[in-house]
């Protein structure tokens, strides 16, 4: 009688976990798991005629240490990924695109016939599991494809140095342009602090008349690299802040969420700067307008917007439609271009729902193919060879699904200007045609940011 | 003390920003001491410190989102009823399923953990909170899941003071939950359970069925849980639903049961108020510069601290008697 | 008198920590061990000597010291503590107040480790003494409560406190594992840059890791003296029934104080540790979940052991590699062919849609991420050892150290 209850514990968590293997839109699994052999039968069999044309005409010239197995025929790359942490909504979609990206990759013959396999680490964004899966990866992979955070970069930066190895920083801060900390690192993307610039200067061609804004964000180098920015291009404007909750916003707290949405209502500013994450994003316009504040133009940080925020069932769909300006580092799902009618494909061939951050993905593994080519062009595919070639590509390009890359040149020159506004679009999330955004602007720099003289990062985050 | 001087005169100087302030506080007070009744039935009736709740406050606001926008079930089959009242039905269909939900998880993780140990079961709590956490927010996925709350975006004006109809409606139902379970506490059932919490081998040799209170407590826990879920995670708290940092709400109602006491249920009415009243105080009136940001986050269990100073059970909280 | 287990005729031989034969060899072996991973001479375990399990390893060091902090007020002294993780945050911000650069933007006096540590251990320690009145006066599960807020108030202050944590989601960098004299500029032994010792190269993490082990070890003797000193069983008497133990003349108010004492002085010596290890921390490292595994670790280890701690730390600290492991295990027998193949499919799914428990699809399909799966196998470990074997996988090792007692009898 004492120990039923404990079989019955059992059963339970046996339960719970088949009830979690179910909980997504699991489709038909018999049909599945055949189309997806069938696809891996397929991918090799494509993909061996390559590998013997390479082998033909490529002499066994290429240095190789950590990662590249040409015997094997394989590129390993690491992601350190955010997946359990407060990021995983997002680096989940990032790492999709990853998937896909090098999947048809492989299946059209590889990087010169060797195949890319991905390690991808959880690092639940913590430091110390950073460090340490960077530990464990090092000797793993070729590079690192890219890593989640700002602290949690430059706690592997000086490693990274040390061991001569490349990694992506998948985080938009200003920094990651400034030569004293990058020499191992390739940025990607309009950093927060020029995007606010953009952003902020773009509303106020929308709005003439205005002259006061309010800004709020979440702490660290994210809100304060992007508020740095806000800042400055108000002054430059001649605009007043009259509120500034710059490093308010606490997800997990929903008394920091009151605090910054009294603020903006209360100041009565006529533009809105809100740098955070899209829940986040929605309790603070949610309250605000409660507070009876309408009228403003708002915006915010490219991850500060989520489409969910105008989904069907959002009583802020409407209002929020009207207000917001989308930010953004590359065209959105349904932009018309050749970048994103490839992403497009890759994502629908897979059968995974239309999502914007497949393209951020996509971005990270495009560069890192184009260093991997370059490398194997200079014969040098060791961990320093791969950086180096990517150290020295003039032009990485998306095809229309991002502003172009430079990283040989002068920091400032270097340093992405460019990106773009989209307007929310009720009609085509509902549809299902987008992913609720339509672009309203492509490449787009402000007169500030293009004026902006770079030579540091606008928020400090190597203080220590 | 000079604060308080400031915070007085300022008071006094806007009567509206004060009235303000305490309907923020009573509105988010309210979701507090929902959570707060349901930890404290938990308590009254077996003795668990019930970590989980939380996980249960996530795990209800998901299903309501489930049943109320993404099944859109029973409400579906019930054309013949306004569309609130389908939605209304949902609900109810919802968080019956989040009783049950806790039915399951105290039969299965916290019954056989009976006459063990008071922290060690508490510990077990933290697993189940752990589990049922991460397996809602494999659930709830990557984007904020909406609840489709019928009331939209309107708010009622009265001119000095401003208050969001899902917020006027939140107190009502809070108001009727808590003289129900006030109702209920004087029922056949609910003398039961207070027999239990007296002492569960008396009450079981009076005939009460021990195990049937339990899992009644769960369930009225698990419901209050899933109505703070709800009332959360739509418009003006989280517009846009509910999502995987939902759950970390409960940490915020931790001190409203302590204040309380943590075996008193109009304690946990009590202390849900207080803490909402003074984190909406000290976010209107305490917005001084070297008190940096978050600071009306951690109001609760500063106050908790004092209360429990002067007052080591909680306001209404029974002493325990220690016998030799 | 050889030969004959358990038979000890002075107080001494029965009170020695290492009072059989067995035991002697055991810990000889596992020394030895322990001195030879970062050489990898040892076949089967020369993996251990990697880069990354030397990580893994010093960090379970660091986890050994607080846990044996967490034992000593939880497990010996029965005061439920969530709040943990706070010391260790005392412990840290202590250390990098003294040890940091004194010329940086941030707070930092540049003192040597043989101050900040020991420091850093006694402020976590004044703190935790000087909290110690709220806390002693609830009891029980309010206790448990009261510590919980802890966390979440030093939460509010690490992160607000710029100039001394850097800031929320900033963070800095915490002063390396270097001796020096004073402040001098090249320290006199350097535990984190490859170098030269008697006579031997030994990598920089095989020198953190010496120094870290040697800590541990350190503590473990102290730890373990305790229990067996007046003041260990003062704390279990008032652990057992504190009314009984009042009446036989402890001062409950003051054992309870210094339980609070030590343990918080063993978490701001781990915290520090774990700071300066893990180099760049940010403020909203000392959180909840922390706390949450230094009493996962106690449980999981066995309550009250010193054993249960050194286990606990190990096994928590280990698990989500292994996990990770044994799925990248299971998705390439998935991704092979055959009977095994088949079976691995129910399990993980490796493409969007595809059913399984696990998606090791980088996770935006069905199916516990990776990542998920740890959590869960954590949260169902605590459960299941609370229920099932409440003495942890020191209780297991209990059981099987009394079968081999007896060996080939059954008693």
């Amino acid at each position: 009688m004492r120990n039923k209850p404990k079989w019955l514990a059992l059963f339970l968590v046996l339960g719970l976990v088949l009830a979690a293997c179910g909980g997504g839109e699991g489709g038909d699994t018999t049909t599945t798991a055949a189309a997806e052999e069938e696809a891996t039968t397929t991918a090799a069999a494509e993909e061996e005629p390559t590998t013997t044309a390479a082998a033909e005409e490529e002499p066994a010239e290429i240095a190789t240490d950590v990662g590249v197995d040409l015997e094997a025929g394989t590129i390993t790359i690491g992601l350190l990924s955010d997946l359990s942490g407060p990021f995983s909504p997002l680096v989940q979609i990032i790492n999709t695109g990853h998937d896909l990206y090098w999947a048809s990759v492989n299946e059209a013959g590889g990087v010169n016939g060797l195949n890319v396999e991905l390690e991808v680490r959880d690092t639940g964004y913590v430091v110390d599991t950073h460090v340490q899966l960077y530990e464990e990866l090092k000797s793993q992979v070729v590079a690192f494809g890219h890593s989640t955070g700002s602290p949690h970069t430059v706690a592997i930066n000086s490693s990274l140095q040390a061991d001569g190895i490349l990694a992506i920083p998948l985080t938009w801060y200003s920094g990651w342009s400034d030569p004293a900390i990058n020499s191992n690192l390739v940025p990607h993307g309009v950093p927060y602090c020029i995007e606010a610039m953009n952003m902020i200067e773009y509303l106020t061609t929308q709005a003439p008349e205005a002259t006061t804004i309010a800004i709020a964000s979440s702490p660290g180098d994210y809100g304060q690299d992007s508020n740095a920015g806000a800042v400055m291009v108000a002054e430059a404007l001649g605009l007043e802040v009259v509120y500034d909750g710059t490093g308010t916003i606490v997800a997990t707290d929903p008394a920091t969420l009151a605090e910054a949405a009294n603020g903006i209502a209360g100041s009565g500013a006529e533009l809105v700067w809100v740098t955070t994450d899209p829940t986040s994003f929605g309790g603070v316009y949610g309250q605000a307008l409660a507070a009876g504040f309408s009228g403003a133009l708002w915006s915010g940080a490219g991850p500060s917007w989520n489409p969910a925020l105008i989904g069907p069932d959002s009583p802020i769909a409407e209002p929020l439609a009207n207000d917001f300006y989308i930010s953004q580092y590359y065209a959105p799902w349904a932009a018309d271009s050749p970048g994103n009618q490839m992403v497009r494909d890759l994502v629908e061939a897979a059968g995974a729902p239309p999502l914007d951050y497949y393209a951020e993905g996509v971005i990270e593994a495009k560069i890192m193919h184009e260093a991997l080519l370059a490398a194997y062009e200079a014969g040098d595919m060791t961990q320093t060879g791969v950086l180096n070639a990517a150290k020295s590509l003039e032009s990485v390009t998306f095809d229309g699904l991002a502003p172009d890359e430079t990283y040989v040149g002068e920091a400032n020159d270097r340093l992405q200007r460019l990106q773009f506004i989209s307007r929310p679009d009720l009609e085509g999330l509902a549809g299902g045609t987008s992913t609720g955004a339509t672009l309203v602007e492509s490449d787009y720099t402000s007169p500030t940011a293009a004026a902006f003289q770079f030579d540091a990062a606008c928020f400090a985050l190597e203080a220590g | 003390m000079t604060i308080g001087l400031v915070v007085l005169a300022q008071a006094t100087a806007d009567g509206n920003a004060f009235a303000q302030m305490l309907v923020d506080g009573i509105s988010f007070g309210a979701i507090y001491a929902l959570l707060a009744m349901g930890f404290v039935i938990i308590f009254k009736s077996t003795s668990v410190i019930n970590f989980a709740h939380g996980a249960l406050t996530g795990l209800g606001a998901f299903l309501i989102a489930a049943f109320a926008t993404v099944l859109d079930f029973p409400g579906r089959y019930l054309t013949f009823l306004p569309e609130w009242a389908q939605w209304t039905v949902n609900v109810l269909t919802a968080l019956v399923a989040a009783a049950l939900f806790g039915i399951l998880l105290e039969r299965v993780f916290l019954r056989p953990m009976v006459g063990e140990a008071l922290f060690a079961v508490a510990i077990v709590t933290l697993g189940v909170d752990i589990v049922v956490r991460t397996i809602t927010n494999d659930w709830i996925g990557t984007q904020p899941r909406p609840l489709g709350a019928p009331w939209g975006l309107e708010v009622v004006d009265l001119g000095w003071v401003r208050i969001a109809w899902s917020e006027v409606i939140q107190i009502l139902v809070t108001i009727i939950l808590l003289g129900a379970i006030a109702f209920f506490l004087r029922s056949r059932t609910g003398v039961a359970m207070r027999a239990t919490a007296f002492d569960q081998e008396t009450a079981r040799a009076q005939g009460v069925n021990v195990g049937r209170i339990f899992s009644v407590a769960w369930a009225i826990a698990a419901f209050l849980a899933g109505v703070a879920g709800l009332f959360y995670s739509i418009f003006p708290r989280r517009a846009t639903g509910v999502d995987q940092a939902t759950a970390f709400i409960a940490f915020r109602a931790f001190p409203a049961v302590i204040i309380g006491g943590l075996d008193s249920i109009p304690g946990a009415v009590v202390g849900g108020f207080a803490v909402g009243i003074a984190e909406s105080a000290a976010n209107t009136y305490l917005t001084f510069e070297f008190l940096g940001n978050g600071f009306p986050g951690i109001v609760g269990y500063l106050l908790m601290m004092v209360v429990l100073l002067i007052r080591p059970y909680g306001l209404l909280g029974t002493p325990e008697i220690r016998r030799v | 008198m050889r030969g004959r287990p358990l038979l000890y005729t002075t107080y001494e031989a029965d009170q020695a920590l290492l009072n059989t034969t067995t035991k002697k060899v055991m810990l000889g072996l596992l020394l030895v061990v322990l001195a030879t991973i970062p050489f990898q001479v040892v076949p089967g375990l020369d993996f251990l000597g990697s880069d990354d399990w030397l990580r893994l390893l010093s960090t379970t060091a660091i986890f050994v010291v607080g846990a044996l902090g967490l034992n000593l007020l939880t497990g010996l002294a029965g005061q439920v503590s969530l709040g943990h993780a706070f010391f260790m945050g005392v412990g840290a911000y202590t250390a990098v107040w003294l040890g940091g650069p004194e010329d940086g933007p941030l707070l930092g006096l540049g003192l040597p480790i043989w101050i900040w540590l020991p420091a850093a251990g006694i402020v976590a320690a004044l703190i935790g003494v000087a909290v110690g009145p709220t806390a002693v006066r609830v009891r029980g599960l309010y206790l448990a409560i009261v510590t919980l807020g802890l966390v979440f108030i030093g939460d509010y202050v690490f992160r607000n406190w710029d100039s001394l944590s850097g800031g929320a989601q900033v963070g800095r960098d915490f002063p390396p594992l270097q001796f020096r004299l004073w402040k001098e500029e090249e320290p006199l032994i350097d535990f984190t840059t490859p170098g030269t010792w008697f006579g031997v190269e030994v990598s920089g993490l095989a020198k953190s890791f010496f120094l870290l082990i040697a800590i541990a070890a350190l503590f473990t003797l102290l730890a373990k003296n305790l229990q067996r000193t007046r003041v260990g069983r003062a704390f279990m008497s008032i652990r057992d029934r504190d009314i009984a133990a009042e009446i036989m003349g402890v001062d409950e108010f003051g054992y309870k104080l210094l339980a609070f004492g030590i343990s918080s002085f063993f978490a701001g010596i781990s915290g520090a540790l774990l700071a300066s290890f893990v180099v760049r921390v940010i403020p909203e490292r000392w959180d909840l979940f922390l706390s949450v595994q230094f009493i996962a670790i106690i449980l999981i280890g066995g309550a009250g052991t010193v054993t249960g701690a050194i286990l606990g730390s190990a096994f928590v600290v280990l698990l989500p590699r292994l996990v990770g492991d044994f799925t990248q295990w299971l998705q390439s027998v998935a991704l092979g062919d055959g009977f095994g193949s088949a079976i691995a499919n129910v399990f993980v799914a490796t493409t969007p849609n595809d059913f399984g428990l696990v998606n090791t699809f980088a996770g935006i399909g069905p199916g516990l991420s990776v990542a998920q799966l740890n959590l869960v196998i954590y949260g169902l470990l605590i459960i299941g050892f609370l229920i099932f074997e409440p003495l942890g996988l020191y209780g297991i090792w209990l059981r099987i150290r009394n079968y081999w007692k007896g060996w080939p009898f059954t008693y």
